[in-house]
């Protein structure tokens, strides 16, 4: 199995031509559906191709069928349009012949990956073999950097919550201080208006956890319908797993409870005749 | 004196108020990093491509430069016709390709090679040697430092590979004239430059140039020079930096829009932060407002004064978050030039001071909005109300 890439243009004369007079003698070659859609062109239709890096005349082929491309994160910021050639044919219109990008290997089952990659590494001199997973690793790079950079913009966004929350607790209680007096002149243990507070700090951060991730699920489908638009693809760009989900709330449980003890400390550790005081 | 009395209020209460001051603090630095991020990768990519004073490319038609093999043929030629367009000052042919260094029977990693011309060149600066000549090649830092190459030594390069034979083709040895640091490459790039004949007699690319820089006459229109070399040279692409940083922009679409998303957010948490703590200090003290505008205070005091207090919470948190901002700015851009490829000098956070002098007024106006609306519910309650209110 082979594989080759290059960049290639549509010659703008002749136009294409209809199935009905399309030579059957001609080479056939396949269409990304976005380009098919974009000049427009159909199947049998006869279109002229010149490769950019060739000096050659374009060629005529025959379009032998429409293909949807992947949807492959690393070729999403390019986001170029794609034909798809036999081999020879695509070898007789680039400079360079004899000539792959790579290869794809099957192994026969139970062969070690990495020795294979070894012995083809010796075999074939100045080439590197990967395995599927080291492809995996090596290609991801960009990604690897991008859940770096979303990692950081976390860690900020929950710092940010975190002090929200604690201002919001903190300012709930102030604003009760006298009824906390009350309660504690009344007979009313600390540790029960501790335990008050951080519950109220528990439901209220619950009760953002849901909104929050109310919003997510909204925001999800609105950044995947923009991004699915802006680059016509059936990748998802943001998601909400059930996972994510019960993450969030842990995390915002956990600032809560920290929020609530915070800001029920303040109160308890001061004597109840001081608490009434403006 | 309403103003001070009220500005007072926030001593009073100093731990409400440093929290506030740390949230807003926090909103403001990521906003200002997402204004930053926002057009920092695309300010600073104009700033390289124009660092050498070759502020247009021009590459085979319809490709973007490096963009794929193609190349644009009887480069000689064409470099003659595109330094007759009106408003070039000088032409700088480059030809890129892959060369192997070779150690006895082994060959190394691809080195990213480019051939230049020493007189018009804008791909490297020199920090030590001099410009190739015949047989010379310059060496980046990085690959100085690594093979523990310095100028008078030789080394031997390959241009091809038999993978059949098992050996370097085409091996020729080459004097290194020079150590340069290359503008367009990724911290630690292992890359050559030497003359565009030596490159072209490696590989046997006659007359190919992969692009042109072009460098204009002062006080030209870079955008008009480029359409007049499209026009005078049908077979070439000229993209100026303009075109070339909203190329840029387009294949960062999704940090520009992350930006902008992340921003908004930070936006809409500092309007909260500030509304919440300015409307509850504000209802504390219901009873305060009332009892001024009873003795004669006029509404559009206190009002100012509420304002004030929103104003000066916003402007003191963008104060601080001003520096956590350009710190936070240090990491992150750490973290994104980690990406493959991106050259080492450019940073995804670029400084402008009037983008940056906006996203701090925004939150000082926010501040000033959300000090609006608990202020003005203060001042038009019902007096007799609020009096009875305060005293029950």
């Amino acid at each position: 199995m082979m594989a080759a890439a290059l960049a290639l243009a549509l010659a703008q004369a002749p136009p294409p031509q209809t199935a009905a007079v399309a030579d059957a003698r001609l080479p056939g070659v396949l269409i990304d559906r976005r380009l098919a859609e974009a000049v427009p062109l159909r199947v049998g239709d006869t279109v002229r191709v010149r490769a950019l890096a060739g000096r050659g005349a374009p060629v005529p082929f025959v379009v032998a069928g429409v293909f949807e491309r992947e949807a492959d994160p690393n070729r999403i910021s390019r986001n170029e349009m794609e034909l798809r050639f036999h081999l020879p044919d695509l070898e007789a219109l680039v400079p360079q012949k004899d000539r792959v990008d790579r290869f794809a290997v099957v192994l026969e089952p139970g062969a070690n990956p990495d020795s294979a990659a070894r012995w083809i590494e010796g075999a074939a001199f100045g080439t590197r073999a990967y395995g599927s997973a080291a492809l995996a690793s090596e290609s991801s790079a960009t990604f690897r950097v991008i859940s770096r950079f979303h990692d950081a913009i976390g860690i900020v966004t929950i710092l940010a919550s975190a002090i929200f929350l604690l201002c919001v607790m903190i300012i709930r209680v102030d604003e009760r201080r006298r009824d906390m007096a009350m309660l504690r002149l009344i007979g009313v243990s600390r540790s029960t208006v501790f335990r008050a507070v951080v519950l109220e700090a528990v439901a209220i951060s619950l009760a953002g956890s849901a909104a929050g991730a109310a919003v997510g699920l909204v925001a999800a489908r609105i950044v995947n319908a923009h991004y699915a638009a802006v680059y016509d693809t059936t990748l998802r760009f943001a998601l909400v797993t059930p996972r994510i989900v019960l993450t969030a709330a842990a995390l915002g449980l956990a600032l809560g409870v920290g929020a609530g003890a915070l800001a029920a400390w303040r109160v308890v550790a001061v004597p109840p005749q001081k608490l009434g005081e403006r | 004196m309403i103003v001070s009395a009220f500005l007072k209020s926030l001593f009073r209460r100093r731990g409400r108020t440093l929290l506030a001051l740390a949230g807003i603090a926090i909103s403001a630095a990521l906003l200002l990093d997402m204004t930053m991020l926002a057009s920092g990768l695309t300010v600073s990519f104009g700033e390289l491509l124009g660092a050498s004073g070759y502020t247009l490319r021009v590459t085979p038609k319809g490709i973007l430069p490096f963009d794929s093999d193609a190349a644009i043929e009887n480069g000689d030629q064409v470099a003659r016709r595109i330094a007759a367009v009106a408003g070039v000052r000088s032409v700088a042919p480059v030809l890129g390709a892959q060369f192997r260094m070779v150690r006895g029977d082994s060959a190394g990693e691809p080195l990213f090679t480019v051939g230049i011309d020493p007189a018009s060149e804008f791909l490297y600066r020199l920090t030590g040697g001099r410009h190739p000549g015949p047989g010379e090649v310059i060496v980046s830092v990085p690959l100085a430092n690594d093979a523990g190459l310095k100028p008078g030594d030789r080394v031997a390069l390959a241009g091809d590979l038999d993978v059949s034979l098992g050996r370097a083709r085409a091996t020729r040895t080459y004097r290194v004239s020079g150590v340069g640091d290359f503008l367009y490459n990724y911290a630690g790039e292992h890359s050559l430059a030497m003359t565009l004949a030596d490159v072209r007699a490696a590989t046997g690319r006659g007359s190919d140039v992969s692009l042109f820089g072009v460098a204009t006459a002062p006080g030209v229109d870079d955008a008009a020079v480029a359409k007049r070399i499209g026009a005078a040279v049908p077979e070439v692409s000229a993209y100026s930096t303009r075109e070339l940083m909203a190329e840029m922009d387009k294949r960062l679409l999704y940090f520009r829009q992350l930006a902008t998303i992340l921003g908004s957010v930070a936006m809409v948490v500092t309007a909260l932060l500030v509304a919440t703590i300015i409307t509850i200090g504000v209802r504390e003290r219901f009873g305060e407002i009332a009892t001024l505008r009873a003795i004669g205070v006029r509404g559009r005091r206190v009002l100012l004064a509420v304002v004030t207090e929103g104003l000066t919470l916003a402007g003191v948190g963008c104060l601080l978050g001003l520096p956590m901002g350009l710190w936070m700015a240090g990491r992150l851009d750490r973290i994104l030039l980690g990406f493959p490829g991106i050259p080492a000098r450019m940073t995804f956070f670029a400084w402008e001071p009037r983008r940056v002098a906006l996203a701090m007024g925004i939150v000082i106006a926010i501040g000033a909005i959300a000090g609006c609306i608990p202020g003005l519910g203060a001042v038009r309650a019902p007096l007799g109300q609020a009096l009875r209110e305060e005293a029950e």
